[in-house]
This record gives structure tokens, sequence and C-alpha cells, in this order.
């Protein structure tokens, strides 16, 4: 069983009385351990595809599986313990929330399961050290770089042991320094096991990732 | 979400957010010490009227013969029909000078009421021929003749030159002629001395018993006064007790500035023939004072067929008076509810763009999979908290503001559930206003959520 079976999904936005398609029939699957780069220009529909694959939007039309599970059958409350459980989102322009500070940040996903903040905070020692950002953890996200706040949301989607690791454009707001040391944390990640889907526009950026899947136009093109 | 690490949040939130909480809690303040002030008026209102009326007893029925129309125009040629008048019950005895229209009330600015007055018969030329003056023997028919009675006292009020004492000059005050029962009609008490007696009256002594105001302005002092002697009409009367101060009442006739002589005693010295005294009957029963007023009228038909008297009880006035200030307190309540409605919205745009504001940050928390429950359970703690700072805040103004409204002197009567019933109040509209917006987010899918500007 595939981890992500993706079958015929049509997605389009309403404008006005027509309904112009974004998504065309797209069949998409992701393996377990996986590392897949989404590659496409500006407006292809790469974020609609991703929003997809991260249950946060909803598709018109088709099938998908997650685990085996149907999410295109489940309601909002499900889809927010998929969410929580099996999603580790990394969004284009970190998503922080700006009133928390880092370790209270990245410790959000554990406390929505339930935890206590100790232990969610024991719980992230060793993904704080992995990505350097453990002498940081009492700032606010306006006190970080571009490098760290994409670092603190890393963290944030790796705190809950996720299935998926699901990261659109990771590098796009980086300069090419911080940019590569992000893409080699992703490689590492990828061998420590986790799966990883990734959007990009740049070819480059695409490279770091084991296959890569083009999309224009809102339809998937057949691999090389 | 475990409800410790819920309430974390929310202080963590209200800390960072210190502007936006005092900016949010001050239409709540506003709205908390309005509905404070305007309970605190309104009771003050209440007790106001209750204080007013706490001597009258509501079984009393006073009885009084009123000069007509006709008659005033001739009685005012001199003679003292006009002033003279009965002292009633205070606060029920209505000063009924000549010419008012029977039964007129007002008082502390109250509406006009119809005290109850009952005209019993029709009026025919005959009546404006003869002057009819109540008597001791009328009130003694009644006593026998009507049932259900427990008491009853004839009084009359008149004014006159008063000298003695401090005074340096004579000075004019309410004169009551009054017999012994009438004390304890009153609910009065005396300060010092001993109440005019049935010896006094049946010998037509001249005693005289203060209130506490004239005491306090012929004498100094109370004690001063006690059986001194002061001169009514250059006749000396020996003062033989001070009353209780009884504060104000309703139709402006105060027993705190007004002298009591026994009720011959007036009649044989000052008055003579011209009077117009009160016959004040007290009902064993509220419940019987209709009855009651029906028996009085046939009692007195059956001396003077053909007259009219003027019967007003006390439970109405009372009643009327009370009513009155329910549609002052109607009123204020609904000024009340205006205040919050308009301090609603104002707090309902604040919580709304300071929500709109945060409904990127409700995106991000339903996209790493907060339930709606704990999202709305964050949202609606903050807007109480914040409601509830405002509201104890809205209570602690009102409380500094009630020294200048006093100064307006308007009553105002704070209590603790007024202030109870405001703190509910700020923090409900503030947490409904509050949480309105929080759920209309809460309910976004999270790109939507997310991709909000
Ligand atoms: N909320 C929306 N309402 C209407 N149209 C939308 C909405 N979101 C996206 N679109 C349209 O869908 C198409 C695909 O958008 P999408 O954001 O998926 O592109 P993208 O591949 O992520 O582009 P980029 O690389 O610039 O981020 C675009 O043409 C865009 O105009
Ligand atoms: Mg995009």
């Amino acid at each position: 069983m595939s981890l992500i079976e993706i079958k015929h999904v049509n997605k389009g936005y309403k404008l006005g009385e027509e309904t112009v398609p974004v998504l065309k029939d797209i069949n998409f699957t992701v393996e377990k351990g996986e590392f897949v780069a989404i590659l496409g220009p500006s407006g292809s529909g790469k974020t609609t595809l991703m929003n997809i694959i991260g249950c946060m939007d909803v598709l018109d039309s088709g099938e998908y599986f997650l685990n085996g599970r149907a999410i295109h059958e489940m309601r909002e409350s499900e889809l927010t313990q998929v969410r929580n459980k099996e999603i580790g989102f990394i969004f284009q322009n970190y998503q922080l929330i700006p009133t928390y500070n880092v370790m209270q940040n990245i410790i959000m996903p554990l406390l929505m399961r339930g935890m206590i903040h100790k232990e969610a905070v024991a719980q992230c020692q060793d993904i704080v050290k992995l990505l350097g950002i453990d002498h940081r953890l009492g700032h606010r996200p306006n006190e970080l770089s571009g490098g760290q706040k994409q670092r603190v949301s890393i963290a944030r989607a790796l705190a809950s042991k996720p299935s998926i690791l699901l990261a659109d454009e990771p590098t796009g707001a980086l300069d090419t320094t911080s940019g590569q040391e992000v893409l080699k944390l992703f490689c590492e990640l990828n061998e420590m096991g986790n799966t990883i889907v990734m959007i990009t526009h740049d070819m480059n950026v695409a490279k770091s990732a084991k296959r890569i899947v083009k999309i224009i136009d809102g339809e998937l093109l057949a691999e090389q | 979400m475990r409800m410790t690490e819920l309430l974390r949040l929310v202080f963590m939130n209200l800390a960072q957010n210190k502007f936006k909480v005092i900016l949010t809690s001050v239409g709540i303040v506003v709205g908390s010490a309005t509905i404070m002030l305007v309970l605190a008026i309104g009771t003050g209102g209440k007790v106001e009227v209750a204080e007013q009326f706490k001597n009258l007893n509501a079984g009393a029925i006073d009885i009084s013969y009123e000069v007509n129309a006709m008659e005033f125009e001739r009685g005012m040629g001199g003679n003292r029909g006009g002033m003279s008048g009965s002292v009633g019950l205070p606060g029920g005895g209505m000063p009924s000078a000549g010419g008012m229209p029977a039964g007129d009330f007002s008082g502390g600015g109250m509406p006009d009421f119809n005290g109850g007055g009952v005209p019993g018969f029709s009026g025919d030329e005959r009546m404006n021929q003869e002057k009819i003056v109540l008597s001791e023997d009328d009130m003694e028919d009644l006593t026998v003749f009507v049932p259900n009675i427990s008491d009853a006292t004839i009084s009359y009020t008149t004014s006159s030159d008063i000298e003695g004492g401090e005074l340096e000059e004579a000075s004019s005050y309410s004169i009551a002629g009054v017999k012994s029962n009438y004390m304890t009609i009153s609910n009065m008490s005396m300060a010092i001395g001993e109440f005019l007696s049935e010896e006094n009256d049946e010998n037509k002594e001249k005693y005289c018993v203060l209130g506490i105001t004239a005491a306090k302005e012929i004498f100094g002092s109370v004690y001063d006064a006690y059986e001194e002697v002061i001169y009514i009409d250059s006749r000396p009367y020996v003062v033989s007790g001070v009353l209780e101060e009884m504060g104000t009442v309703a139709s402006g006739i105060s027993p705190d500035t007004t002298v009591f002589i026994p009720y011959s005693t007036g009649i044989k010295y000052i008055t003579g023939d011209d009077v117009s005294p009160t016959i004040t009957v007290i009902a064993d029963d509220v419940d019987l004072v209709e009855q009651i007023i029906v028996d009085i009228e046939t009692v007195l038909s059956d001396s003077y067929a053909n007259a009219e008297f003027t019967i007003s009880d006390a439970g109405s006035k009372m009643e009327a008076a009370s009513k009155s200030n329910e549609t002052l307190q109607l009123l204020l309540v609904a000024m009340a509810v205006i205040v919050f409605i308009v301090g609603g919205i104002g707090i309902m745009n604040v919580l709304f763009v300071s929500v709109k504001e945060r409904t990127n940050e409700i995106g991000i928390l339903k996209a790493l999979g907060c339930s709606k429950k704990d999202i709305l359970l964050e949202f609606l703690l903050e807007a109480c908290f914040t409601s509830m700072l405002g509201a104890v805040l809205g209570v602690m103004v009102s409380l500094g503001i009630t020294p200048v409204v006093e100064s307006f002197s308007v009553r105002v009567e704070l209590s603790v559930q007024g202030a109870v019933l405001s703190v509910v109040f700020g923090v409900i509209t503030g947490s409904v206003f509050g949480f309105y917006p929080a759920y209309k987010a809460s309910t976004l899918i999270p790109v939507v959520a997310l991709n909000q500007e």
C-alpha cells in the first residue's frame, strides 16, 4: 500500500459563474521513505495540489488515500486529526504564530494532542539540536532571520513525528547558502526514514530529491 | 488540548496584546459603569420613595372637606379660610389650601396624581351656602359606625407667629392642632419629653411639642428647648417635648419644622371656627380600605346630606408614587440597554478587527490540527478575561463617578448586586461579541483562513 494515493483528482476555483480548473485529473502516488519534488512554473497549481495532499483544502472530484484511509470522504473534524497526527506541513512563508516564542511554536502540535508543556518540550530537545536552533528557543519569530524561521517551521513539522513532511517552496524565501542548508537537512531527514514531498519552481532545488514530478497548467507530466 | 495549556496560551496572548486588550476593555468599562450607575440611581429613587413614605401608615384614610371654587373666591376676601389646611399624616396629609383641586397630589417631581378623591355626592346650590367643618363628633360617629377601624384622629394645620428662645424677632411656623394619639398614628417618636396628653387637650392647656428642626431653630438645641416656653400669637406655651427627626415628606410638609399643639387649645386661641380639620382613620386591614371609604361616605351623609368630602387613602398614594418610580426605573434600564447595545457594537467592532487580524493565527492553528473546540475555547477565554477586566474597571470607574453624580443631588444607592450584575453584563457582552468573529473564523477551512488578509 502506498503512503499517498491520489486518483483522478480535479480542483477548480469559482470565478463568478465559471469554474476555472486548476488541477486536472491528477494521478499521483508516494511510497513510504520517498523524497519527491514537484516541479512547475508559477501558477501551475503546485500549492493547490500541496494543500490537498496536506488535507487543508477539499477536492472537487477524485479520490485521495493517505495510509489507506479515504481522505476525500472525511469531515473537517476528522481531517483536523489527520493533519495533527500524519502531516508535517512546512509553509512557504513559515506561518509561525508571532506572539509565541520559538519553543512554544514548535510544541503546539503536541499540545493539541493533549500533551503537557513539560513532556512536549522534552520530546523536542533532539529536534531543536538537530536543526541548530537550541540557542534561540526564547525568541519570538520577528527576532529571527528567514533561515532560522524556516528551521523553526521545519522543527514544528517534525515535532509531531508525522508520516509525511510536506514542504511548499522551502527555499523560496532564502538565500542560496541557507537554501542549500535546508536541502541538506531534507536529505538527512530522508535518510533517517522521513517521507518528504517538496514543491519548487527551481530545477536545481528539485535535483536534491530522489524523484521529480513535473506539473504544468494543472497537469502532471509523465515521469522520466 | 489540556485546560492548563489552553490557559497558558490565553495569558500569553493577553500579555502580548496589552494595547488591544485595553482598547477592547474601554468599551466594556463604559458599559459596565453605566449599568452600575443606572442601577444605583434607580435604587436610589426607590429608596427615596420608600423613605418619603416610611412614616405613612398604609391603612390610613384622610377625610377632609374642601372649600369649592365658588366659595374660594369668596373665601379669599380676607378671612383665613384659604390658609388653614389639614395636616393629616406626614406624607399623607395634603396641604389642602382653599382652592386646590381636591386630591391633587404632587411631590418629589412625580406626576400629579389623583389621591383617591372620591366625589361622593352631586353638589347643588345649597352646598355653597354653608361652610362645613368636620368636628370631633364626626370622628366619634365614624369610630362608632364604621366597622374595621382601629383608630381615628382629627387634626388641622395653620400658621402663626412664634417668639421666644433665641429668636430675635417673631417668625412664622406651621402649627398643627392634634390629638394625643396623633404621634402613634403617624409613627413618630420623641427625642425628648412627652407628646401632648389627653388632659392637655381636654383642658385646652397651652403645651406644645416641637419638630426637631423647629426646636433647633428656636432654641439652638433639643435639650435647650425642653420645658422652655415659646410664644404663639403672644401666648406662652410650655414645650413638653421634641420629636425625633422624621425627614422630609412627599407633600412638602415636614413634621420637623412644625409646632404641635393640643387640638382644642388651637381652636380656642388661634383658629377659632376658621379651620378645615382632617379626620384620619386607620383601617384594620389594608384590603378593607375600599369598603371603609364607602362606609365613611354613608355615615357622613347622615350628618351632611349633599356635602362633598375628599377621602384619600395612603395606600393608593404609595402605589402611585412607586408606580411612577417604576416608570423612571424602566426608563433608566432602557437607557442602560441602549448604552450596552451601542457599547456592544463598539466592542464588537474592536474584537472583530482584532480577530480578523488573527484569522491567520486561527488558520495556522487549524493547519496544525487544532480542534475547533479548542480554538473557540481559547478565543472565548480571551474575550472573557478581557471583558472581565473591563467590567471590573467599569465598576471602579462608577464608584469614582458616584460623588460627582451625588453632587447634582441625585440619590445614588450602590449595591453589591448592582456591581455583580454589571460585571456579568460586561462579561457576557464582551464574550458574545468576542466569540462570534472567532466562531466565524474557526469554521473556515485552513487554506481559506490562511489566505485571508
Ligand atoms: N483562492 C483562489 N481563488 C481563485 N483562484 C486561485 C486561488 N488560489 C489559486 N488560484 C489560482 O489557481 C492557480 C494555481 O495556483 P497555485 O497557488 O496552486 O500556483 P503555484 O503553482 O503554487 O504558483 P506559485 O509558484 O506562484 O506559488 C493560479 O492560476 C491561481 O490564480
Ligand atoms: Mg505556490
